[in-house]
């Protein structure tokens, strides 16, 4: 019985390996939510993140960057503040009344740069370069001066990791802007798209997307980009509408952390896309 | 050979480094060259096909852990790729499999391996063309890869060009 297996294993060993090992590969797939694996995945790339922005800063120059930062900062809160505006000019004056909404242009922002991207296909990450020791928490949205980057998905001390929307486990409800009609947007390795959408909807190409406030990630309207093609016209009751999105992730370099998450009793009342 | 395994862990972290922070500036919109599998193809064609197929495990590992990406797709497309390196492991024709041309291919077979599985296991939506997702997701870089490849092996000690 020894000789037969040590036979086996001198003539096979090659392949016997490769089987452990994605039978190992494939038990790990399926511990992704566990806990060890969570905690063990923010001190890696907590410790990876401190090296890399030391190697990204070389990149970087001392001396505009403050500067910049300002510059960044009033962009994004200009962007936010336009993007209220925008929703109230749709909205009439005593709907809004009735609704007693309140102002929410002054929303806290954390500045932040991304230390390291993860250019995957499916699983678009980056890593930016503030943590829980800047009241960073997961589920807070990544903005730019353009609009909507991604969600952050967790946090180190001084670092966290981002999903951004072009991620495949990222579902973020949206509205049309002009419409107020809702729907949700993922990435599907090749594009942003409105999914599901009821063809007696009246979104038009161009219009403008924003993120929803019955999002359970993002109460508050941040652009995240245009309705470009309208597609399963022809058939079925639903349409696919693709989404050109304002940010260039594959050029955004500093951004910020808008520090406001939904309220925990709500969230737990709703499906949490986030947390997939 | 737990010397040389230990040294390629240790060389991993500075390719993880580039990957991460170099690479995305010569990337062509997705389309973005993959130094990992490239420093994997090097020491299976060196070392052995156990080796590779070991390496590529550990490397997918830390790539999973560090970039945030599902745990396991990485390591099971980098296993696989390391696994199918190892068929141009031979301690006779090594100096044939390193020469640029022949090292490109190898490479370039290896990262397509890599990204078609990566991208199988990354839970792509394949209602979307299927040939065209594969082009720009797998055949492209892959291609990107070894084209980068052929640069590097240049600066490669003890090879010989032709």
């Amino acid at each position: 019985m020894i000789r037969l297996f040590t036979n086996l294993w001198e003539k096979f060993k090659e392949y016997i390996i490769l089987i452990l090992l994605i039978l190992i590969s494939l038990i790990l797939l399926t511990q992704n939510q566990s806990a060890g694996v969570k905690k063990v995945r923010t001190i890696a790339f907590g410790t990876f993140a401190s090296v890399t922005s030391v190697f990204n800063d070389i990149f970087n120059t001392s001396s505009i960057r403050k500067e910049n930062e300002n510059l960044r900062r009033t962009n994004a809160e200009l962007m936010l503040q336009i993007s209220k505006l925008r929703e109230y000019g749709i909205v009439a004056e005593d709907l809004k009344e009735m609704l007693a909404l309140r102002d929410t242009s002054i929303l806290p922002l954390i500045p932040a740069s991304i230390v390291s991207k993860s250019l995957s296909v499916a699983q678009g990450t980056v890593t930016v370069n503030a943590g829980s020791a800047d009241g960073v928490k997961p589920g807070m949205p990544l903005i730019n001066h353009s609009g909507l980057v991604g969600i952050i998905q967790s946090t180190s001390e001084n670092y966290s990791i981002s999903r951004t929307l072009q991620n495949v486990d990222l579902k973020v409800t949206v509205k049309c802007e002009r419409t107020g009609e809702h729907a949700v947007m993922r990435w599907n390795g090749e594009s942003l798209v409105m999914i599901n959408i009821p063809k007696t909807y009246q979104i038009q190409k161009g219009d403008r997307i924003v993120t929803s406030e019955i999002s359970s990630i993002i109460p508050v309207p941040i652009p995240v980009g245009i309705a470009a093609d309208f597609g399963k016209v022809e058939t079925g009751i639903f349409n696919e509408i693709t989404v050109v999105p304002f940010v260039d992730f594959f050029r955004v370099e500093h951004v910020f952390i808008l520090g406001i998450l939904k309220s925990k009793q709500i969230d737990d009342l709703e499906l949490n896309f986030f947390n997939k | 050979m737990r010397l040389q395994f230990i040294i390629a862990i240790l060389i991993f972290f500075p390719v993880l480094l580039l990957q991460t922070t170099i690479i995305p500036l010569i990337s062509i919109g997705t389309i973005a060259p993959n130094i990992i599998i490239i420093l994997l193809v090097i020491y299976t064609v060196k070392i052995g096909q156990i080796f590779g197929t070991v390496l590529g495990f550990v490397f997918g590992f830390l790539f999973d852990l560090i970039t945030g990406s599902i745990l396991g797709s990485a390591m099971i497309a980098k296993t696989i790729a390391g696994f199918s390196a190892g068929y141009f492991s031979s301690e006779t024709k090594q100096n044939i499999y390193l020469k640029p041309v022949n090292f490109a291919s190898i490479v370039f077979l290896s990262a397509l391996i890599y990204s078609i599985i990566y991208s199988l296991f990354s839970a792509l939506d394949f209602t979307t063309n299927v040939l065209k997702l594969l082009f720009e997701h797998a055949l492209l870089p892959a291609l990107f890869t070894a084209v980068i490849s052929l640069f590097l092996i240049f600066f490669y000690p003890s090879r010989k060009l032709f």
